[in-house]
């Protein structure tokens, strides 16, 4: 992990509304090397979102204020950069693509000028090239260059997506930020799609943040996993430990409750309860209600990291004693 | 052979668009026994909602029978129909837009038994109500909330609860989980199915999400552009499917494990227009298999072996 591209250190955000304060990020350390992709899972209301705003400045304030924390962008200290500066970051170097392709482009506007003018905002270009640069995008993401003319409503749900990727990808960021990109897709698009991403991601050696909430999608694109409950990284490795040696108990609720595909047999096993009120969390671990295995201290005490290796860690009180406790879904498997 | 509780024939819904007739539903054929599920199955344009509504009569057929308890509900008046909606209720995908935000709980779950004269003993009503929030797992402190402090999972027990306050048989259940997030979903999944096991229900499972319905339901059928294409059991459909597009369908999910990884089969182009439809096989031009034989003539939904029925031309040969 030497080529870091980003590095997020201690994280903490919170929204201070009237009815109290919201605490949606509470420490996060993040880190991603160029060319990698980092899965960012978790549940509606774990952070995710907030986590990948801040990295680009923009968390809504207010309400919400970056309490602490220091965000490194390729060399940019992101938290000392003027709004000024940071426009030229955004869309540049890093560029994000939003849940749901209906409402992220303009519907007044052609999909050409739409990509046409971010390529225009970064780079010193004159309209026509701009134009024909726009044509390009639209080839590699497997529009008709000659539908550049058209408006978003004449697009389906996942050609629109594909337009949105090439605004994203129009001035070869380094970083991509995708927040749940395919989950307004259809399966079979769906597919299409993160197809389309990993082959863009190889070509432009570009690192990407994917956040999202389907473990299926994880395990096909990302080399790297961490996952967030209640504004926390609770376990982070690599897609192979967090897959084949899972150490979290929320991380293995989240597989189990996962229908199996292939085995309808198979029960579920749903977490029981619902995350906290992230107006009030509690004292100790975030999970400790939720969870199955919870003992006195989790609810009294917060967890420490404790690392498994160089790159897998996890935040949790049943190793304190020992790392050879093992969940039930790794007895499992064997 | 268990009773046929519900049969639909020929059934078609089309809507008159400025550009032509818009086939949303054409020509589907199926029926579930009691106390069964099917699953229905297909991208978002394919008709498995409207041919959910168009079952209830939320929306009327254009063509075709429904058969429920021996009897066609198409032929029903008013009156009628009002009394069988008692027996028939359906589950929106949405817990968040589908719950009136100005009501209770309480009076939410109350509003069908009133509606409906079903109990008029206020103490009673509130009784059932009480129950109902029980049988779905809904505390009973929570009576006096609105939806709006509720989350998703809590929302859509409530649209459970309601579904079941009438003499329910029978229910549509659309894209229930879809909105929710995995472990939540689990949870209501659960509820559903002991739901089933404990009062009788027949469901049908409306999902664009295969998952969840392998998991969920007897029978499955997979609809494409109005149409039927292939209908199984749920085991044979997931373990030997026959239509290029079931078969595309299945490979696309992305699986959360990293062993045994299916080739994934990826799908040309997108869902075609349902406007004015030709008369050819309506996955032809996406099919990686497509013939001459496709482009030119429907195929029919045909048995291939017992209570498996697949409308594809290549299959035959």
């Amino acid at each position: 992990m030497s080529d870091s591209l980003l590095k997020v250190e201690d994280l903490v955000i919170h929204f201070e509304t009237e009815d109290g304060t919201v605490e949606a990020v509470n420490g996060i350390n993040i880190e991603l090397a160029k060319g990698r992709t980092l899965g960012l899972v978790g549940e509606t209301g774990a952070g995710k979102t907030t986590t990948a705003l801040s990295l680009l400045k923009l968390v809504p304030t207010p309400p919400g204020v970056v309490k602490f924390g220091r965000i490194h962008l390729d060399g940019v200290d992101v938290m000392n950069t003027s709004e000024k500066d940071m426009e030229k970051l955004r869309g540049n170097i890093v560029s994000m693509i939003f849940q749901d392709p209906m409402t992220a482009l303009n519907p007044v506007i052609t999909v050409g000028d739409q990509i046409a003018e971010a390529i225009m905002i970064h780079q010193k270009v004159s309209v026509a090239e701009a134009n024909e640069k726009a044509k390009e995008m639209l080839e590699i993401v497997g529009i008709p260059g000659a539908r550049s003319g058209e408006f978003p409503h004449q697009f389906s749900g996942g050609m629109k997506q594909r337009v949105v990727i090439a605004i994203a990808l129009s001035c070869s960021p380094k970083l991509l930020i995708a927040d749940e990109p395919t989950t307004a897709l259809d399966v079979t698009i769906q597919a299409q799609v993160l197809e389309l991403m990993k082959d863009l991601k190889i070509k432009y050696e570009m690192a990407m943040l994917l956040i999202t909430h389907d473990l299926g999608v994880v395990a096909e694109v990302c080399d790297d996993v961490a996952i967030m409950y209640a504004g926390r990284v609770v376990e982070q490795g690599s897609l192979r430990e967090i897959f084949k040696n899972t150490k979290h108990p929320y991380t293995e609720g989240l597989f189990n409750s996962i229908p199996n595909i292939d085995s309808r047999k198979a029960e579920l096993k749903p977490i029981r309860g619902l995350m906290s009120d992230p107006y009030n969390l509690p004292k100790g671990c975030t999970f400790c209600d939720r969870c199955d295995y919870a003992l006195e201290i989790c609810k009294t005490e917060k967890p420490k990291r404790i690392d498994f290796s160089e790159t897998h860690f996890s935040e949790c009180h049943l190793y304190n004693d020992s790392l050879d406790f093992q969940l039930d879904i790794n007895k499992t498997e064997d | 052979m268990a009773e046929k509780l519900i049969e639909v024939k020929n059934l078609k819904k089309y809507f008159d668009t400025p550009k032509g007739k818009l086939h949303a539903v054409d020509g589907v054929n199926f029926s579930i026994e009691k106390g069964k599920t099917l699953g229905l199955v297909g991208e978002s344009g394919c008709g498995k909602s409207t041919t959910g509504r168009v079952i209830l009569r939320l929306l009327d057929a254009t063509d075709g029978e429904i058969i429920y308890k021996g009897q066609d509900i198409r032929q029903l008046d008013d009156k009628q129909m009002r009394e069988l909606r008692k027996e028939l209720q359906i589950i929106f995908q949405d817990p968040f837009s589908s719950l009136d935000p100005r009501m209770t709980v309480s009076e939410i779950i109350e509003e069908p038994i009133k509606l409906n004269k079903l109990i008029a003993n206020p103490e009673q009503r509130f009784e059932r109500v009480l129950e109902l929030m029980d049988l779905v797992g809904l505390s009973r402190r929570l009576m006096n909330t609105y939806p709006h402090e509720l989350d998703g999972g809590r929302r859509q027990r409530i649209g459970i609860a309601r579904a079941l306050a009438l003499n329910t048989q029978f229910i549509i259940c659309d894209e229930p989980v879809s909105a929710l997030d995995v472990s939540i979903q689990a949870q209501i999944l659960n509820l559903m199915k002991d739901l089933q096991k404990k009062l009788g229900l027949t469901y049908v499972f409306i999902t664009h999400d295969l998952s969840v319905v392998n998991h969920f339901s007897d029978d499955i059928a997979v609809m494409y552009l109005g149409k039927l294409i292939e209908k199984a059991s749920s085991e044979d459909l997931f373990e030997n499917p026959i239509h290029p597009y079931t078969k595309a369908l299945l490979s696309a999910i992305p699986r959360p494990s990293l062993d045994n990884k299916v080739e994934k089969v990826i799908l040309k182009g997108e869902i075609t227009s349902p406007i004015n439809p030709r008369n050819n096989c309506r996955f032809a031009n996406r099919c990686n298999f497509a013939e001459d034989v496709c482009r030119q003539s429907e195929p029919k939904l045909e048995e291939v072996k017992p209570g498996h029925f697949v409308a594809c031309h290549l299959f035959k040969e």
